[in-house]
């Protein structure tokens, strides 16, 4: 369930893109969930053309998945085709120019604008994106040339998983009650969490591994059900080729972010040599887990290990007991048959808390600041005069401080009535608890407020004062009020551009990964 | 000591409850009953239903007969509280280790703050018995800083996020530590590299604003009428 803030800032970046009309489809589907054409219709009182045009717009951008619920129960409106919002890519829009920015370092600036083209116009088939790349090159380059650059590219992004064949267009789904008996059978130990209905929508539109990053592999390309190859000619694979739709494989690119934070935290909290074993570590299984929220690294023996890490400059000098030794400083001491994984969910939790507990050192001040950090460090409820003890503050003024962040649902509190020893009196105990998942997701909620209120004041920042910037370059130098003028809105803009920059990091580390 | 005392509390009250007027006595036993925690005066007048003259009278004569005595309380220093002459305030009542005159003292507690990090920091890492011995030897503490003491120092030190605790891995600056033991490292000695620093969100426009609760596009406050971006928060955003 996206939080109410989450979903006013998710609303605001659509309307911002695609206009109120859009937007309020697209509110619709996050505070209604899956809907279909008719309920959309009812509930926005937009034209069905309208509605429509919306979701066309929203399914080309990758933010809605058209699916069938087949269901046991012999409802009308079930069988009907339904629309999901992917909260998830909406809030991946503003982070488009540090995708690109991965693209340009990871592979060069070709691949880039390839990326660029998708990220801009959100599923392109390969002949499109030939066509975009001729109208921007010189008359003299052959077509051939530029089409043969665009695939090379494309095959480049596609190797690097950049890049992905479009999911179906409409996938069909199994009502959960019947998923649910049939698993009855299975013993406990192999349940799993029951998914969302966004999961098993997402799982079930992706097309197989082997098809999703092949420009090649012939199949019936945009449909889940796998066909078997057949001898075509070469030319018709050719036309098939340049129909398939691609879009931009955003899990790539969260994996590539979360790695990054995993090593720089790591770096930041042990030494150069633990981030260079935790991103050999990455590295060397990169291709055999995919998915961005994995709760440990893929199992990796030693000897693999090792040969990942020499290849680093950092790592040139480490010997075999070295990479031994920091392994078990980052708490993977228990090996499964010799080889070693990462906990990498711990480290993820540590820089949340890392987080919320900077803001409550900004908030609340150093005392609060150390009994906040003890009590998460407990995850247990703990007395007021323990906590007061155990980080040497005054007694007096914990339960001040201790109560400020409680009123900021930052802490919970619990009371508890204990009876005196030696007489029946009974007196109440104020018992604290840091509920980690519960204070994440306020911390969340109040980012996406953050994130909003500052996206609207840089816009209107810029309307206000919009003449400005089309004043000619040597009329502002003429004059200083103007000058002063230009120089505000620039800071300004700067100021609130790299602040979004930087909340946007953390929005990626409690929501994504 | 303190044990010792508490297991003869009969046989010296019934030493002195002779010279003891009838209202003392009931007082007294009032006193003596609440052991190491005490009572304050508004209780003792509740529970023991003297007249207000009769009860001061006989408090002043208790104290005069030095059987009880005062003590401040943590809790509430304004009040005031008795407790009998052969009891020690307990932890509830002063505070514990780091408290004087129910007060914590704050002064003495920075101080060793001080000592400790100056000390970790220096050695880049050590383990508790190393700072204890390196104390001993130079003769930094007077006798009464305990090595429990020492450990809630270093744990607030952790707390504070100054230095933190870790296992020694036996290399580098670990060399002279055997493997496995807890020691204690500066967090200053660790080089932040990469681009990505934490707890800069607390420093962010509108998420520090103490307002943000009342603002949004129709709230109270909204980010187009908002005053605070050119006053202040620009201002302490670039400073950092
Ligand atoms: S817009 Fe202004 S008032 Fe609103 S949260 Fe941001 S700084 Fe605070």
């Amino acid at each position: 369930m996206v939080s109410q803030w989450g979903i006013k800032f998710a609303v605001h970046l659509i309307t911002n893109h695609f206009g109120k009309i859009v937007a309020k489809v697209c509110e619709t589907l996050l505070r209604q969930g899956p809907l279909t054409l008719e309920l959309l219709i009812r509930f926005t009182e937009l034209s069905k053309e309208h509605v429509k045009n919306s979701l066309l717009v929203l399914i080309q951008h990758n933010c809605v998945q058209a699916f069938i619920c087949e269901g046991g129960d012999v409802d009308e409106s079930r069988v009907k085709t339904q629309y999901l919002v992917l909260f998830d890519n909406i809030l991946h829009r503003p982070r488009f120019p540090k995708f690109m920015e991965i693209v340009l370092q990871e592979l060069d600036k070709h691949c880039e604008k390839v990326l660029e083209g998708l990220l801009r116009d959100g599923r392109l088939t390969l002949k499109q994106m030939i066509d975009r790349a001729s109208q921007g090159a010189s008359q003299e380059n052959d077509s051939a040339v530029v089409a043969d650059a665009v695939r090379e590219n494309l095959c480049k992004l596609l190797m690097a998983r950049y890049v992905e064949r479009c999911p179906a267009a409409e996938v069909t789904i199994v009502e959960e009650e019947i998923i649910t008996k049939k698993r009855g059978a299975k013993s406990d130990q192999n349940f799993k969490a029951p998914e969302t209905t966004i999961q098993r929508v997402i799982e079930a539109a992706v097309p197989g591994d082997a098809i999703r990053f092949s420009l090649t592999a012939d199949t019936g390309c945009n449909s889940d059900e796998e066909t078997k190859p057949a001898d075509i000619n070469v030319a018709e694979n050719n036309e098939k080729e340049q129909l398939i739709l691609w879009r931009v494989n955003f899990e790539e690119f969260l994996r590539y972010l979360r790695d990054k934070l995993l090593i720089e935290n790591v770096r930041a909290r042990m030494d150069d040599g633990a981030a260079t074993v935790v991103r050999a570590m990455l590295e060397a299984t990169r291709n055999v887990d995919k998915r961005v929220k994995i709760e440990n690294s893929v199992p990796l023996e030693l000897d693999q290990l090792f040969t990942e890490v020499i290849k680093t400059e950092n790592g040139l000098q480490m010997t075999m007991d070295r990479v031994k030794a920091y392994l078990v400083q980052l708490g993977c001491s228990s090996q499964i048959s010799f080889a070693y994984t990462i906990d990498l969910k711990h480290i993820i939790h540590l820089a949340r808390n890392e987080e919320v507990e900077s803001i409550v050192l900004k908030r609340y001040g150093r005392d609060a600041y150390r009994m906040f950090r003890h009590l998460s460090k407990e995850k247990q409820f703990c007395p007021t005069d323990k906590i007061a003890e155990s980080t040497l503050v005054e007694k007096k003024e914990a339960p001040k401080l201790l109560n400020r962040l409680l009123k900021d649902n930052y802490l919970h509190m619990e009371k508890l009535n204990v009876s005196v020893v030696g007489s029946n009196k009974q007196t109440q105990l104020l018992m604290w608890r840091v509920n980690q998942p519960l204070l994440w997701e306020y911390v969340l909620d109040e980012m996406y407020h953050a994130a909003l209120n500052l996206s609207l004041r840089m816009a209107f920042e810029q309307e206000k004062d919009e003449e400005i910037l089309n004043v000619p370059k040597d009329k502002i130098t003429a004059s200083e009020p103007l000058q002063k003028k230009y120089k505000r809105l620039q800071n300004v803009c700067l100021l609130l551009g790299s602040s979004l920059l930087k909340l946007d990091d953390a929005l990626m580390l409690f929501h994504d990964f | 000591m303190n044990r010792l005392r508490e297991s003869s509390p009969q046989r010296k009250r019934q030493k002195v409850s002779p010279s003891l007027t009838n209202e003392e006595s009931i007082l007294y036993n009032l006193i003596y009953s609440k052991k190491d925690i005490g009572i304050w005066t508004g209780d003792m007048k509740r529970e023991t239903n003297l007249p207000v003259t009769v009860f001061n009278k006989t408090l002043k004569e208790l104290m005069s007969k030095s059987m009880i005595k005062e003590v401040t309380t943590i809790q509430n220093k304004g009040r005031k509280h008795y407790m009998a002459i052969e009891f020690e305030p307990s932890k509830e009542i002063t505070g514990g280790n780091w408290y004087t005159d129910g007060k914590l003292d704050t002064d003495f507690i920075a101080a060793l703050k001080d000592v400790c990090f100056k000390y970790i920091s220096k050695q880049k890492v050590s383990t508790l018995d190393g700072f204890l011995e390196w104390s001993k030897k130079n003769g930094i503490f007077n006798s009464e800083v305990t090595p429990t003491q020492v450990e809630d120092i270093m744990k607030t030190l952790v707390l504070d996020d100054a230095i933190v605790e870790v296992t020694s891995n036996g290399y580098g600056d670990f060399a002279s530590i055997p493997v496995g033991r807890v020691c204690y490292k500066c967090k200053s000695n660790v080089k932040v590299k990469g681009e990505l620093k934490y707890g800069l969100v607390p420093y962010i426009p509108c998420f520090a604003c103490p307002r943000i609760s009342f603002c949004s596009p129709d709230g109270v406050v909204s980010p187009r009428t908002c005053v605070y971006y050119d006053k202040w928060h620009v201002l302490e955003v670039i400073h950092i």
